[in-house]
C-alpha cells in the first residue's frame, strides 16, 4: 500500500482541481474539496516521514507496473527517497497553509473556482515535479507548474502591474522551460532513456561535449524555476502582483521546485559538486544573489516587492549552503530551506492580511496598525525575527548551521574565499534585520494614519493559517536537534548517498556496475565552536564593555544629548495634545482650536537614508539596471545561457 | 541530411531567442518563444529519427533484434512539446490582449510600471 502514496498524493491535487472546475459553483462545497484536496496529500506524506527518513527506505511507483527489463527502464517512474520526501512535505505544508488562508481572502474576488482550480494545478505541478523519477515528466510538471503561477500572477488583473508580471515571467519562464526541455532530449540522445535513476548511473562516468551542454541547459532551466540571480526581478514582480496565497506558493514552493532540481541536477544526476569549479559557481551564485537581492529590498517602497526580494535571498543562502559539497552544509542548506517555506509564507500572508484591510502594501502610506491589528502584528513579528535569525526562532539555527559549515570549509580546503562567504552570509543577516525593522516601523509601529482608523483584525480563518506556520516556525526554532536528526540529515544523506537511490529503482548492484562510487563518507561535524551560550556570554561582555565606555568617559556627552532628546520628546508630546484631541473629546476643539496635528510618521524611505545615501552609486546601479524592460530579462537570461554553456563546454 | 536538421534546429533556437532580446514589441516576443519552441521539436524528432528505419508499429512476437526502426519514445515526446507550446502562445496572446487594452500599447519601453 504505502508504494502508492506518491501517486495518490499528486493524483488527490490535480483531482481535485478538476472537482472544483465541476462542483465549484457552491461555496461549501468548493471549499470541502479544497480542504481535502490539501490535507489528503500532507496526511500521505507524512505517513511516508517513517520508513523513509527513518527507515531509509526509497519507495518506487512504476506507472503502470512497467517495471525495468534487463536494465532499461521503459516506463514512468515515481520515486520518494529522503530528499523528494523532504521537499514535498515543505510543499504539502505551505500549500495547507496557503489554502486555509485563502478561504477567507479570496472569498470577496469574483471567479473564485478558477482560482481554486489554479491553485490546486500549481500544487500539484510541484508535487508531481519533486517526487517524479522521469526526467520529462519533471518537464511536464514544471511547465504545468509555470502556467498555473503565470496565470494566477495575472488572476487580480486590475492590479497595478499584475498583467505585465504574468507576461514578463511567462517569456523569462518558458526560455527556462525549454532550456530544460533542450537539456532533457540531449541526455536522452545519449543515454536513450528519460529514468533519472538511469542517467545517474549511466551519465557520470562518460561526460562528453552533449552532456555538459545538457548540464548547462538543465542548470539554467531550474535556475529560473528559482528566481536565482539574474532572474530575480521575474519574482519581485510576480510576487507583489498576486494575491498573498499565492505568493506563498511562488516563494516558498515554487523556488523551492528550482532548488530541488539544482541539488538533484549537480549532486546526483551529474555527480560534479566533488569539483572545485562547480562548488565556486554554486556559491559565487548564491552568494550574489543573497547579497544583490537584500539590497534591492532595502530600496523597497512596497511591503510584498520587498518581501520578494528577501525571499531570493535566503534562497541565495540554501545555494551557498548546498554548494559547499559538505553535509553539515548541505543539511544546513535544507534546514534554512524548510524555515524559509515557513517564514517567508507567515510573512506574505501577514502582508496579504495587511492589503486585504488597508487596501494596500505601500510603505510610505501605511503605519501604526499594531493597535488595530494586534495578532497579525505578533505573528508578523515571529515571521521578522525569524528571517533575521534572532535566537529563540528557526532562521537563527539554520543561518547559524550556514555560518558553521561555510567557516568549517575554508578552514578544511584552505580557501578564504570560503571565509568570505561566511561574512557575506553575516552581513546580508545584518542587512535583512536593517529592513525587517523599517518594514515593521512603518507598517505596524508610529502613528496610524487617519483613512486607516476603522481597520479590523482580519478572520480567524486567516489568523489560523499564520498562526500554524508561526508556531511551526517557533518549534523548528526550538528544537533544531529534532529537525536535523529526522528531517535534513536523512536528506543530505539521500543527497550524497546516489548509489543506494539507484539501486532501489533499478535493481541492487545496479550503480556498481558501472563503477560508480558514492561522493565522500557522510558525517555532520562541526567546527567545533558549536556553543551558543559562549556566544551569548560574548555578547554581554561586549555590551558590558559598551556601556562601561559610554558611562565613564563620555557621561557628560550623553547626559546632555539625553537631555536635548528628553526636552525634544516632551514638546513634542505637549505639542499635538490639544490640537488633534480623539473623536471622543471633539466638543474640546472649539476652544483649544489651532491646526491638527502634522501627520509624522517614519516612513519606509526615512528609516536608512543615511546609508542609502552613501551607497546611492550603487543604489542608482542598480535601479538602473533593473528597468522593467522585458528584453533586458530576456537578455539576462540568454547571458546566463550562454556563459553556462561556455563554462560547461571549457571546464567540465 | 541528420546535420541540417540539427543545424536548423539550432539556429531556430537562436533565433528565438534574438527575436525575444531585440524586438520591442509584445507580439514579437511571443513569436520568439514560439520559434524557440519549434527549434526544440525539430532537435526532438532529429534525435528519434533513424534513417531507413520504418515505423514503430509491432504487435508481439512481430519484434525481433533485426527489425530497424525509428525511436518512438521522441514522437511522443514532441507531441506533449508541441501542445506545451501551442499553450504558451495561447496564453502569452491572451495576456497581450489585456496588457494591450490596459496600456494602450505593446511597446515593452512603456510596459515598465513595475521596476527597480
Amino acid at each position: 500500500m504505502m508504494q502508492h502514496y506518491p501517486i495518490l498524493a499528486i493524483m488527490t491535487y490535480f483531482l481535485g482541481a478538476f472537482l472544483i472546475v465541476i462542483f465549484g459553483k457552491n461555496r461549501t462545497v468548493r471549499n470541502a474539496v479544497g480542504f481535502l484536496a490539501t490535507a489528503v496529500p500532507l496526511c500521505l506524506l507524512i505517513t511516508l516521514v517513517k520508513p523513509v527518513m527513518m527507515g531509509g527506505d526509497i519507495i518506487a511507483y512504476w506507472m503502470g507496473g512497467r517495471v525495468p527489463a534487463g536494465g532499461y527502464a521503459i516506463g514512468i517512474a515515481l520515486e520518494v527517497d529522503a530528499l523528494s520526501l523532504f521537499f514535498g512535505l515543505l510543499v504539502a505544508t505551505a500549500v495547507f497553509a496557503a489554502m486555509l488562508y485563502s478561504f477567507s481572502y479570496m472569498s470577496h474576488d469574483d471567479n473564485e473556482p478558477q482560482y481554486y482550480t489554479l491553485f490546486l494545478m500549481l500544487c500539484g505541478g510541484v508535487m508531481g515535479l519533486v517526487l517524479s523519477g522521469d526526467l520529462f515528466n519533471m518537464f511536464i510538471m514544471v511547465e504545468i507548474l509555470t502556467f498555473a503561477a503565470v496565470a494566477l500572477t495575472a488572476f487580480r488583473n486590475s492590479v497595478f502591474g499584475a498583467l505585465e508580471a504574468a507576461f514578463k515571467y511567462l517569456v523569462v519562464g518558458s526560455i527556462g522551460s525549454s532550456c530544460i526541455l533542450a537539456g532533457t532530449i540531449m541526455l536522452y540522445a545519449q543515454a536513450h532513456t528519460l529514468n533519472f535513476a538511469q542517467l545517474s548511473a549511466m551519465i557520470p562516468g562518460n561526460l562528453n561535449l552533449a552532456t555538459t551542454v545538457a548540464y548547462a541547459l538543465l542548470f539554467i532551466g531550474f535556475c529560473t524555476k528559482a528566481f536565482l540571480v539574474p532572474f530575480h526581478p521575474l519574482a519581485a514582480d510576480a510576487h507583489g502582483a498576486a494575491p498573498a496565497p499565492v505568493s506563498v506558493l511562488i516563494s516558498g514552493v515554487l523556488t523551492k521546485s528550482g532548488l530541488y532540481g539544482i541539488i538533484r541536477l549537480t549532486y546526483i544526476l551529474f555527480r560534479t559538486m566533488n569539483l572545485g569549479t562547480v562548488q565556486f559557481w554554486l556559491v559565487f551564485l548564491g552568494s550574489v544573489s543573497m547579497f544583490v537581492c537584500v539590497t534591492m529590498a532595502l530600496a523597497q517602497h512596497d511591503f510584498k516587492r520587498l518581501l520578494a526580494f528577501h525571499s531570493i535571498s535566503q534562497i541565495g543562502y540554501v545555494l551557498t549552503a548546498a554548494g559547499l559539497a559538505t553535509a553539515l552544509g548541505v543539511s544546513a542548506g535544507l534546514y534554512h530551506a524548510m524555515n524559509h517555506t515557513l517564514f517567508k509564507g507567515l510573512l506574505f500572508l501577514c502582508a496579504g492580511a495587511v492589503l486585504h484591510e488597508t487596501g494596500t502594501t505601500d510603505l510610505d502610506k501605511l503605519g501604526g496598525l499594531s493597535k488595530k491589528m494586534p495578532h497579525t502584528t505578533v505573528l508578523f513579528l515571529v515571521g521578522a525575527f525569524s528571517i533575521s535569525g534572532i535566537p529563540p526562532f528557526n532562521g537563527f539555527a539554520s543561518k547559524w548551521l550556514i555560518y558553521q559549515a561555510a567557516y568549517q570549509k575554508g578552514v578544511e580546503s584552505g580557501n578564504i574565499g570560503f571565509l568570505l562567504v561566511t561574512i557575506c552570509c553575516l552581513v546580508t543577516s545584518t542587512l535583512t534585520l536593517a529592513s525587517f525593522v523599517k518594514v515593521t516601523q512603518s507598517v505596524f509601529f508610529g502613528q496610524l494614519p487617519k483613512e486607516y482608523e476603522n481597520v479590523r483584525e482580519v478572520s480567524f480563518g486567516m489568523r489560523l493559517a499564520m498562526g500554524l506556520l508561526a508556531l511551526l516556525c517557533i518549534v523548528t526554532g526550538l528544537f533544531p536537534g529534532l529537525v536535523t536528526t529526522f528531517l535534513t540529515e536523512p536528506a543530505a544523506r539521500a543527497v550524497f548517498g546516489a548509489n543506494h537511490y539507484i539501486n532501489a529503482m533499478m535493481g541492487a548492484g545496479y550503480a556498481e556496475s558501472f563503477g560508480l562510487a558514492d561522493m565522500l563518507p557522510v558525517s555532520f561535524y562541526s567546527a567545533g565552536v558549536w556553543s551558543p551560550i559562549s556566544w551569548l556570554c560574548l555578547l554581554m561582555i561586549m555590551l558590558l564593555a559598551v556601556a562601561i565606555v559610554a558611562v565613564s568617559s563620555k557621561y557628560d556627552q550623553v547626559s546632555a544629548l539625553a537631555k536635548t532628546a528628553a526636552a525634544a520628546e516632551a514638546a513634542a508630546v505637549a505639542g499635538p495634545r490639544y490640537g488633534s484631541g480623539s473623536p471622543a473629546e471633539g466638543k474640546y476643539e472649539l476652544f483649544f482650536g489651532g491646526e491638527e496635528s502634522v501627520y509624522s510618521q517614519v516612513g519606509g524611505d526615512d528609516m536608512f537614508w543615511g546609508f542609502k545615501h552613501n551607497w546611492r552609486h550603487y543604489f542608482s546601479f542598480m535601479h538602473n539596471l533593473h528597468s522593467g524592460i522585458v528584453n533586458d530579462y530576456a537578455l539576462w537570461a540568454v547571458i546566463a545561457l550562454a556563459l553556462a554553456m561556455l563554462y560547461a563546454m571549457i571546464i567540465l | 541530411m541528420i546535420l541540417i536538421n540539427y543545424l536548423a534546429s539550432f539556429f531556430l533556437i537562436v533565433l528565438g531567442l534574438y527575436c525575444i532580446v531585440t524586438k520591442y514589441d509584445l507580439l514579437k516576443s511571443v513569436i520568439g518563444l514560439s520559434i524557440i519552441d519549434y527549434g526544440v521539436n525539430l532537435l526532438i524528432i532529429t534525435i528519434g529519427f533513424n534513417p531507413g528505419g520504418t515505423a514503430p508499429i509491432f504487435s508481439f512476437g512481430e519484434l525481433n533484434p533485426e527489425s530497424f526502426f525509428v525511436d518512438p519514445i521522441p514522437q511522443a515526446l514532441t507531441l506533449t512539446s508541441i501542445v506545451i507550446g501551442a499553450c504558451v502562445t495561447a496564453m502569452s496572446l491572451s495576456l497581450v490582449i489585456k496588457i494591450r487594452e490596459m496600456y494602450g500599447t505593446t511597446d515593452t519601453h512603456e510596459i515598465r510600471r513595475l521596476r527597480g
